[in-house]
C-alpha cells in the first residue's frame, strides 16, 4: 500500500471512530514519519479530490462524507455522533460505516426538524425530498458551497 | 444539498434565491446514492467514481437530466 493511500486509510479510520479529523502531527506518530510528509500527503489527496483542506494545507475540512466542523447535517451511531457535509453525505455516514443511524436535520426553507432513522437496508419510508443546487459538473468547483 | 419537507418549500427555496429549481430526489433514491458513494469508502482500494460510473449510477436510479452528468456541456 503506497504511503498517501495509508494516510488516506488512516484518516477515515480516525474520523469513524472518533467523529473528527486527525492533525498531520497524530498521524506523522502512526505512520513514524514526520508532520511534513503528511501534509504533502494532505495535499496530494485533495488534488485527487479525497480531502478538502483548509487554507492552511494541514488541516481537514472535509473527508467525505465527514465533516471536520459542525454543520446543520448531525449523524448519531450508538454514542458515536458525527457531521455530515451535505444531506446526502449524512445518509453517506451511515452507508459508509455499515451501521444503523439517526440522521438529525432539518429543511432547507421550512426550519422545519428531520429525524431519519436509518438501518442496514435503508432510511425509514419517508417523503422528505433533497435538492441539489450545484449541477454535478459543478460540484468540485466550490466543494462547501456545493 | 439540502433536505426539504415539500416540493412546494423546494420552489419557495428557489423564488427567494431567484435560481432554478433542480431534479427531486426522493429519500429511496438518496440512499442509493449514499451507498453508491460511499459504501466502500473505509476501504483502502476505495475511489470516488468516474464520469462513467457516476452517469450510470444516477441513471440506474431514473436521475438521468444532465443535471447529473458530471461533463455537461450545458452547466460548464
Amino acid at each position: 500500500m503506497d504511503f498517501d493511500t495509508r494516510v488516506k486509510e488512516k484518516v477515515y479510520h480516525h474520523f469513524a471512530s472518533t467523529g473528527s479529523a486527525p492533525t498531520p502531527s497524530q498521524l506523522a506518530q502512526q505512520l513514524s514519519c514526520s508532520s511534513s510528509d503528511v501534509r504533502e500527503a494532505f495535499g496530494r489527496l485533495q488534488r485527487n479530490r479525497v480531502l478538502l483542506l483548509e487554507r492552511d494545507g494541514g488541516t481537514i475540512r472535509m473527508a467525505p462524507p465527514f465533516s471536520a466542523i459542525p454543520t446543520p447535517h448531525r449523524v448519531v451511531i450508538g454514542q458515536q455522533e458525527y457531521f455530515a457535509n451535505c444531506a446526502w453525505d449524512a445518509l453517506g455516514i451511515a452507508a459508509a460505516l455499515h451501521r444503523a443511524a439517526v440522521v438529525h436535520s432539518s429543511c432547507g426553507q421550512s426550519g422545519a426538524p428531520l429525524r431519519l432513522e436509518v438501518g442496514l437496508d435503508g432510511p425509514e419510508p419517508s417523503d422528505w425530498l433533497f435538492h441539489c443546487q450545484v449541477p454535478a459538473v459543478r460540484w468540485w468547483v466550490d466543494l462547501v458551497f456545493t | 444539498m439540502l433536505f426539504f419537507r415539500s416540493e412546494d418549500l423546494v420552489d419557495t427555496w428557489c423564488e427567494a434565491r431567484g435560481i432554478e429549481r433542480r431534479p427531486l430526489v426522493t429519500i429511496p433514491q438518496l440512499w442509493e446514492l449514499a451507498v453508491a458513494w460511499y459504501s466502500t469508502r473505509l476501504s483502502a482500494e476505495a475511489r470516488r467514481p468516474g464520469p462513467d460510473e457516476m452517469r450510470r449510477i444516477f441513471a440506474r436510479i431514473g436521475l438521468d437530466d444532465p443535471f447529473w452528468d458530471p461533463q455537461a456541456d450545458a452547466f460548464g
